[in-house]
C-alpha cells in the first residue's frame, strides 16, 4: 500500500476534539529569549539597587503583554559582582517568572559574566528550546568599570553566534559607568542608553527591555516586498537598526528631571 | 505488517499570505520493507519553486529505495555486510534522479517572467537551476532484518522502540542561527548527509517530520514524548490519523506558523502487541515531565 500526499490540507482545521489523545500535549509558541546581565557590585548598594528591583518586578507584566499575542517570552538574568550567578537554572516563561529581589556587594567581574554568558548561549544549555524562532535579546546593566579583565569575557561572547545575530542593548548607571565600553558590548552606540537619576534608571529600563523585546520577537522571516523569505542577517541588520532608532527616540521624550545617583542619592 | 501514513499541511503564516505549502509528504508499506519521507522546499527568494523540488525528493527517494528493495534478500545482505557503502550508493542516486526530475520539469516550465520578476538580470544569472528546486529530505526505512534513515538538512527522525523507548538516531550538529541549511540543490550534497542504521533493536515505529513539527515544541524531551503518544495509537492507526491531522494543524497555528509534515512507518503486529507497554510508557513520561518543570521554577 502506498500513499503520497503533498500539501493535503484537513477539512475542518479547528474543530479540536476534546479526547484527542495529543489533546494533553502542549504546543509551545514561538519564543524568545531575553537575558539581563545585571551588575549586582558593591557600588550598586542602596537606591540604585532598590529602584532597579521595583523596576523589574514592575516590567513582568509590561513584557509578559508582549508576548500575549503570539511569543513566549522567556528570561534569564544573571548578575554579576565578585561572583556571577543566574537567577534560575535555564529560561523561565514569563508566564511563570518571578522577580527574586537582588543584593548588591563585591567587585564587579564583567569579563566572567561575559564568558558565562557565552557558554550558556548555546544550543547545548540556555538555548536548546525548539521552538525557539527569534535571536535572544541581550541587556546588559552597570554603573561602573569592570574589575576584571573584561576583554578576554567580550572575545569569548564575540565568537559565540547567538550573540553576533542577538539584539544588545546597555544601560549605564551613574556618572562612573563607561559607555564606550558598552558600545564595545553593543557593538553600536545607537543601543547604549545612560541613567543618572531613579525615575531616569526605571524609564530606560522599561524603553530598553519592551522595545527590545517588540522587536526581538517580530517576525522578519519574510519580506513585505517580495513575499521571499530573508536571511538571517538580514533579520539581524534590520532589527538592529529598529532597535537603535526607536531607543533613541524614546530616550530623547525622556524628560525626568529629579536628583542624580551621584549627587543625591 | 508494514503500514503508514503521510500528512503535510501548510503552516499559518504562508496561509495569511496565500502561499504554498513547499513541505511535501510520502510513505510506502509493503512486505519487505516500508518507508516514510518527508521534505521541506526551503521557500526563500531565490529556491521559488521549493514546493515541486520537495514533491521531487519525496518521488525520488522512493523510487531508490524501491529500486534497490527489488531484490530484497540480495539488498539485505549487500546492505548487512556493508551499510555505509550501501547508504552512499542509495544518497548518490537520489541525488542523480531528484536532478533529473527538476531539470525535466524546467524544460517543461520554463522560467515565467513573473518568476524572474524579484531578481535583476544580472543576479537572476547567478542562481543554478536547481536552487530553484531547493528542498531539505528526511527518510526512515524499516525492513524485515534492520532499519535505517537519512537525512540532508533540518528536520527530524524519531525511531520508536518495542519498550516504548525514543531517540532521535541522527544527531544534530550545534546549530547557529546563521547555519545554512544543507539542502539537495547543494553541489556537495551528497556530502551533506547524516544516516542511522539499526541492526539488532527492535524497533516499533520510524517517524519523519519537517522541522515546523520539532519548533512547536519547548523541549526535546515534549517532543520524543509525542511520538510515544503516537505510538500508542498506532493499533489503531486509521481512527488515529484525522486527530493527528488536527493535532498538527493546531501546531501549526499555535505554534511556530511553518508547514508541518508527518510520515509514519511502523509494524502493526508490534504496535498491538505492545500497546500495554506503550500506555505504561506514556504515563512515566507525564510523571517525569511534571517533575522536570516543578525542578525548574526551583531556584
Amino acid at each position: 500500500m502506498s500513499n503520497n500526499r503533498e500539501n493535503t490540507k484537513p477539512a475542518s482545521a479547528f474543530d479540536f476534539d476534546d479526547d484527542d489523545p495529543l489533546g494533553a500535549t502542549e504546543v509551545s509558541k514561538k519564543s524568545l529569549v531575553i537575558f539581563f546581565l545585571i551588575d549586582t557590585s558593591g557600588s550598586m548598594k542602596g537606591k540604585k539597587m532598590g529602584e532597579l528591583n521595583t523596576v523589574m518586578e514592575e516590567l513582568i507584566p509590561e513584557i509578559r503583554r508582549v508576548g500575549e499575542a503570539d511569543t513566549d517570552v522567556k528570561l534569564a538574568v544573571l548578575t554579576f559582582a565578585t561572583d556571577v550567578k543566574w537567577m534560575y537554572s535555564a529560561p523561565i516563561s514569563i508566564e511563570e517568572f518571578s522577580w527574586a529581589k537582588l543584593n548588591a556587594d563585591g567587585v564587579t567581574s564583567m569579563g566572567a559574566a561575559f564568558s558565562e554568558l557565552s557558554a550558556r548561549m548555546s544550543r547545548n544549555s540556555f538555548l536548546n528550546s525548539p521552538s525557539l524562532s527569534f535571536a535572544p535579546v541581550i541587556f546588559l546593566m552597570t554603573d561602573g568599570y569592570p574589575s576584571d579583565d573584561y576583554k578576554v569575557g567580550l572575545k569569548a561572547l564575540q565568537a559565540n553566534s547567538w550573540y553576533k545575530f542577538g539584539l544588545k542593548a546597555a544601560l549605564g548607571i551613574g556618572n562612573e559607568a563607561n559607555d564606550e565600553m558598552l558600545a564595545e558590548f553593543t557593538g553600536t552606540k545607537d543601543t547604549v542608553v545612560h541613567a543618572y537619576s531613579g525615575s531616569q534608571l526605571a524609564n530606560m529600563i522599561k524603553i530598553v527591555a519592551v522595545t527590545a523585546s517588540q522587536i526581538g520577537s517580530k517576525s522578519m522571516t519574510l519580506s513585505e516586498e517580495t513575499d521571499r523569505e530573508l536571511t538571517e542577517e538580514d533579520v539581524l541588520t534590520a532589527k538592529q537598526k529598529l532597535l537603535g532608532e526607536q531607543i533613541q527616540g524614546l530616550v530623547n521624550q525622556d524628560d525626568s528631571n529629579d536628583v542624580s545617583f551621584d549627587t543625591g542619592w | 505488517m508494514f503500514k503508514g501514513f503521510s500528512n503535510s499541511v501548510r503552516g499559518a503564516s504562508h496561509e495569511k499570505r496565500n502561499l504554498v505549502c513547499q513541505d511535501s509528504s510520502a510513505y510506502k508499506a509493503c512486505d519487505n520493507y516500508a518507508i516514510a519521507v518527508v521534505a521541506d522546499g526551503h521557500g526563500s527568494k531565490k529556491h521559488f519553486r521549493s514546493h515541486i523540488g520537495s514533491k521531487a525528493a519525496v518521488d525520488a527517494i522512493i523510487e531508490t529505495i524501491d529500486k534497490f528493495y527489488s531484490d530484497p534478500d540480495r539488498f539485505e545482505e549487500c546492505f548487512q555486510k556493508n551499510h555505509k557503502f550501501v547508504l552512499q550508493n542509495i544518497e548518490k542516486q537520489i541525488i542523480s534522479l531528484w536532478n533529473d526530475k527538476v531539470l525535466a520539469h524546467i524544460a517543461e516550465n520554463p522560467v515565467t517572467r513573473e518568476e524572474k520578476s524579484d531578481f535583476t538580470n544580472e543576479e537572476f544569472k547567478k542562481i543554478p537551476v536547481e536552487s530553484y528546486y531547493g528542498s531539505t529530505l528526511i527518510a526512515a526505512v524499516m525492513g524485515r532484518k534492520f532499519s535505517f534513515g537519512f537525512q540532508l538538512g533540518d528536520g527530524s527522525l524519531v525511531a520508536v522502540f518495542e519498550d516504548g523507548h525514543t531517540i532521535m538516531p541522527i544527531g544534530d550538529d550545534e546549530s547557529a542561527p546563521a547555519n545554512i541549511t544543507a539542502s539537495i540543490c547543494n553541489a556537495n550534497a551528497s556530502r551533506m548527509f547524516n544516516s542511522f542504521y539499526e541492526p539488532e533493536k527492535k524497533i516499533l515505529a520510524l517517524l519523519c517530520s519537517t522541522d515546523g513539527l520539532y519548533t512547536s515544541f519547548g523541549s526535546d524531551r515534549d517532543f520524543l514524548d509525542y511520538h510515544t503518544i503516537i505510538a500508542g495509537q498506532l493499533h489503531n492507526a486509521e481512527a488515529f490519523e484525522p486527530s493527528l491531522v488536527k493535532n498538527i494543524t493546531k501546531r501549526t497555528h499555535f505554534g511556530t506558523e511553518d508547514d508541518i509534515s508527518l510520515s509514519c512507518v511502523f509494524d502493526e503486529k508490534l504496535a498491538t502487541e505492545k500497546l500495554e507497554v506503550l500506555q505504561k510508557a506514556i504515563e512515566k513520561n507525564k510523571e517525569k515531565a511534571a517533575a522536570r518543570k516543578a525542578k525548574l521554577l526551583n531556584r
